[in-house]
């Protein structure tokens, strides 16, 4: 396992109180975060930067969360989406799968299996980060 | 991104040279064991819901509609995130699975949508208007109130109802329906504090939300008719009148608001506050204990012109606590009935004969010191009684007897015990204000308390009213404000200074109720009668005297609270009522988990183990656990792929079991055929094997067996492991294994067993499943058998299903070395259970067997075990 602070996350709520505690107690346990309060500036954020993983709440005021989430992953392909919510709908949260998410968590979600869940997302990217660059390794050889 | 993948199909094409694509390979493979262990952890956090869903629907615990809606959402995330991964391991290999998932989740999201709003769009309802029919719109005790006058030409205020229609559009406003769902989602109700909190909150939102227009302007249409029916400005009592309130499964006394003599200034602001009541502590944690469904429920409000009581309270057609006792009980206050309602005054008793002619039978007059009446501006107040008036009856007999038929007209009417609100206007008229079933006391509450030894202890305090028959002990713990609530430990008794509804929220978690005021007529009384829970009224300022944490004892039925824990009292409690089973709630979970838990794919071998036969989404689990692992197997051998290939294992002779290592399972690297056991890292599997060679296996059951089984023990240190050397392929034994992670697929003559650990650092994700099946003997003794192991299997702390001759046992979440142990057992077990089947139908060969068994568990659990010795290094 990696050491935690070479993981960046990228936490999207619109709770600012929710939010900033969260975000305090991710980065005492080593993790780099950073903060958007909407999907809109989230997406102006993952422009310019490459976090390992996104958190990111589906019911927020503007952009709809599922499509803030296709738009990342289309931006990013490599970045791990975790949708956070406190809205228990099924239909959503397949959909929200369906669009690549890594997983759909309802709020509250105690903070070891959260920080569990990025480790997991994280490893994900790795590996694949990985398997991509063997590819191209192996693709020069012959 | 595609260009790659693209690359890396070809790459992994069997016409390119394996020594090429090594390091790509490498990679994919740990791509893929990732997947597969994030497939194993979906799995088993799709199994722990599906046992918490069970484990519910089973009873002995509540549960909401936001807990049926958070796990089964987590669930179905699980299961389609096992598809996906399956999809990954076996890309498009089975494409009916898919499709099969959405079908059931698209099934069980119909069952668990949101209730369909009720019919009729109207926002305003005349009383004159409606009847019992119309209880979907304008709430049950409106309903009613409609009914007794359209039907029974009895006298009720006139007005109007604001209906269910209403309260949606309210509702619908600025997304409060989401923002309230969601604020309840994150809530535990069954913790005061988080209750108290969370009833604040959205009773605020639904108070500052702006008033739809067209509600507004129907309001006051409304008001402006009733005024001019009343020849001028007329004052309203708000009375809530919510969906499925006052039904005879569920009471829901005094749980919403009435608001009473409201100026027309304040209409639209009272409208919303007694609207906002359904979210008040006492309905929300009533709504949970009895299995309500909010989303089902909405809250209509009566407007009724206000009747300015002389006299008024409540009238049983039947006593609330005494079965034998079928006379009509009245109790009446001066002023407005409000003060008997709220269990404020214990009021004055009359009991009327049910025979005609009517006539009374009792009659107690109390001293009474205060009366409730109508402020001139807005609101009411309270009067000091002083004069005759205090002392004096505040009915007639006449009136009295008048209530009493009103009463029984009423049980008649509707077929049952009732419970009725009414008042004598300033012209000395009878007006009904409210009507409702009675719940009739239940005939084994009513039991006599058993006598104390005389030598008993002296009762600390005595007399009062018993508002709810039956004993209770725990710590007094007084109740005077909210921030007291939030404090209240279960198992407390109850001590207030007046018995207020509000406190209702409290009842279902306290031994006892004691209040200093109130009599058996309030609605907190109601309350307790209907929770089971002793309760005793009207205890007068002695109560106070009783401290804070000292420990009593309630007799509600004998009028007595005595100091400490009266065990001979105690011992006739009766259990509480289980209000779960069968309520909404109950049943939705139940239509849920027909989707969800029944296992009908059970044999992977058979022609029915297919995508398209999935019923459930513990079937869709169970493909894609059986499926993933013989992708996980085929990888090395499809690829050829050595490293990745499964090795034989080598203890002293070469062994009917393969090893294929996932990851981090070997010391090193292995190139060769075979595996030696030093060179095995993987704890689970070094601790299976420990428990199969920890006793030597004497051989089958059945005599015959034993000559050839000894023989073979000298040949190696167990014969067991060894036996089957002809078998054909699909007879090997296959441990798949990583240093925390083993699969094991094994068969040993006619059964399969399968066990499947982690045991890691990670508490939360450890777990250890042992699923077996099949025999060779007849149904009756492989079922036997089943029995057998599973009762050793729980014994040995596991939870076990069984499903015909299948037997799935489970541990979760246990500390790496508590996994550990257990699966020493299962080693065992696999070695030592082999054709027990044979012995099954004869009951002494069972005992011995289970004895012997029980005895060789503790030695392994001791480490002392021959075979445990014997694997230590010199």
């Amino acid at each position: 396992m990696s050491s935690n602070n070479e993981i960046s996350v990228l936490l999207v709520d619109d709770e600012e109180y929710y939010r900033e505690a969260l975000a305090r107690r991710l980065i005492r346990r080593g993790l780099k975060v950073a903060e958007e309060a909407g999907g809109a500036a989230a997406l102006e954020r993952l422009a310019r930067e490459a976090p390992d993983v996104v958190l990111l709440d589906v019911k927020m005021p503007g952009l709809d969360g599922l499509e803030v989430l296709r738009r990342i992953k289309e931006m990013r392909p490599l970045t791990e989406v975790i949708l956070l919510t406190g809205h228990a709908h099924l239909e959503t949260s397949i959909t929200g799968l369906e669009r690549g998410a890594f997983d759909y968590l309802l709020k509250p979600v105690p903070l070891e299996e959260l920080v569990e869940k990025i480790h997991d997302a994280w490893e994900k990217k790795s590996v694949q980060e990985r398997k991509i660059k063997a590819v191209q390794a192996d693709g020069v050889k012959p | 991104m595609a260009a790659l993948l693209e690359k890396l199909k070809r790459l992994l094409g069997r016409e390119e040279e394996p020594v090429q694509v090594e390091a790509g390979l490498a990679e994919e493979f740990k791509a893929r064991y990732l997947s597969f262990r994030q497939l194993l952890a979906a799995n088993n956090k799709a199994l722990e819901l599906m046992s918490e869903l069970e484990a519910a629907a089973g009873g002995g615990r509540v549960f909401g509609m936001s807990f049926l809606r958070s796990r089964t959402t987590a669930l179905g995330v699980s299961v389609f995130q096992m598809v996906d991964l399956l999809n990954r391991l076996a890309p498009d290999k089975y494409p009916a699975l898919a499709p099969r998932l959405k079908q059931i989740q698209s099934e069980l999201e119909t069952i668990l949508a949101p209730a369909e709003a009720a019919q009729g769009d109207e926002l305003i309802l005349l009383l004159s208007e409606i009847d019992q029919n119309r209880a979907e719109q304008a709430g049950a005790k409106m309903a009613n109130l409609g009914e007794m006058r359209n039907h029974l030409g009895l006298k009720v205020p006139p007005g109007f109802v604001i209906t269910a229609a209403a309260w949606r559009l309210l509702l619908a406003g600025g997304g409060l329906e989401h923002e309230i769902r969601r604020r309840q989602q994150t809530a535990d109700l069954e913790n005061a504090e988080e209750l108290f909190t969370l009833s604040s909150q959205l009773r605020q939102l639904i108070v500052d939300a702006p008033m739809p227009p067209e509600l507004g302007q129907a309001l006051q249409r409304a008001y402006a008719a009733l005024a001019a029916e009343a020849g001028g400005e007329v004052r309203v009592s708000l009375r809530s009148s919510a969906l499925g309130e006052d039904s005879a499964e569920a009471s829901f006394a005094g749980q919403y608001s009435t608001q009473l003599n409201v100026h027309p200034e304040f209409l639209e602001q009272t409208y919303k506050e007694v609207a906002a009541s359904f979210y008040s502590p006492q309905a929300m944690h009533y709504r949970l204990v009895r299995g309500l469904r909010d989303d089902q429920l909405a809250m209509a409000v009566g407007c009724l012109a206000m009747v300015g009581g002389v006299s008024g309270g409540v009238a049983y057609s039947v006593s609330p606590l005494d079965p034998a006792d079928r006379q009509v009980h009245l109790t009446a206050a001066w002023g407005l009935p409000r003060v008997v309602v709220d269990g404020e005054a214990a009021g004055d008793h009359f009991v009327v004969s049910r025979q005609e002619p009517h006539r009374i039978l009792a009659r107690v007059i109390e001293d009474k010191q205060s009366e409730l009446v109508c402020h001139a501006g807005d609101g009411v107040c309270r009067l000091e009684l002083t004069g005759p008036r205090a002392t004096q009856p505040c009915l007639s007999e006449a009136q009295a007897l008048e209530v009493a038929e009103a009463a029984l007209k009423l049980e008649d009417y509707y077929g049952g015990p009732q419970d009725v609100e009414w008042a004598y206007d300033g012209q000395g008229r009878l007006v009904l204000l409210q009507c409702r079933p009675l719940r009739p006391a239940e005939a084994k509450a009513a039991t006599p308390s058993p006598q104390l030894p005389a030598t008993g202890p002296e009762p600390l305090t005595h007399g009062g009213v018993t508002a709810s028959p039956g004993a209770g002990a725990g710590p007094m713990h007084w109740v005077r404000k909210d921030t007291d609530a939030l404090t209240f430990p279960p198992g407390a008794v109850l001590a207030l200074p007046r018995p207020a509804p509000r406190w209702a929220a409290l009842v279902g978690k306290a031994a006892a109720v004691l209040s200093a005021r109130g009599g058996a007529a309030g609605h907190l009384a109601t309350v307790c009668r209907e929770y089971g829970v002793p309760a005793l009224f009207g205890l007068g300022p002695e109560l106070e005297a009783l401290a804070q944490d000292q420990e009593v004892t309630v007799d509600a039925g004998s009028r007595a609270v005595y100091p400490g824990r009266v065990e001979e009292l105690l011992q006739r409690r009766q259990a509480r009522p289980a209000f779960m089973s069968g309520s909404p709630v109950h049943q939705l979970l139940s239509r849920s988990l027909e989707r969800i838990s029944p296992l009908t794919l059970l044999d992977p071998d058979s022609s029915e183990f297919q995508p398209q036969r999935a019923s459930t989404l513990h079937d869709v689990t169970r493909f894609c656990h059986e499926k993933s692992v013989k992708e996980m197997f085929s990888f090395g051998k499809e690829h050829h792929f050595p490293q990745r290939s499964s090795k034989q294992l080598f203890y002293k002779v070469p062994m009917q079991w393969w090893m294929l290592n996932l990851d981090d399972g070997f010391v090193r690297e292995i190139r060769g055929k075979y595996v030696k056991l030093e060179d095995i890292a993987c704890l689970p599997m070094l601790a299976v094997w420990e428990g199969m060679v920890a006793i030597p296996w004497e051989g089958p059951p059945a005599a015959g067996g034993r000559g050839l089984a000894s023989v073979l023990f000298e040949a190696t240190a167990n014969p067991a492991l060894t036996t089957g050397v002809k078998t054909r392929y699909a007879q090997r034994n296959y441990f798949m294994v990583a240093r925390h992670f083993m699969n094991l697929q094994s068969r040993f003559g006619f059964h399969f067993c399968a066990v499947e650990a982690l045991a890691g650092e990670r508490r939360r994700e450890n777990y250890l499943s042992f699923s077996f099946k099949g025999g060779a003997a007849d149904a009756s003794r492989r079922l036997g058998r089943v029995r057998f192991i599973g009762e050793i299997m729980e014994e040995q702390g596991f939870r076990v299903e069984s499903t015909e001759d299948n037997l799935n046992a489970r541990l979760e979440r246990h500390e790496q070395e508590a996994t550990l142990e257990a699966l020493k057992a299962v080693g065992y077990l696999l070695m030592h259970t082999r054709q027990l089947d044979i012995i099954m139908n004869n009951p002494r060969s069972v005992a011995h067997y289970q004895d012997k068994i029980r005895r060789d568990l503790a030695l392994i659990r001791s480490g002392q075990a021959e075979g445990q010795k014997a694997l230590k290094p010199a």
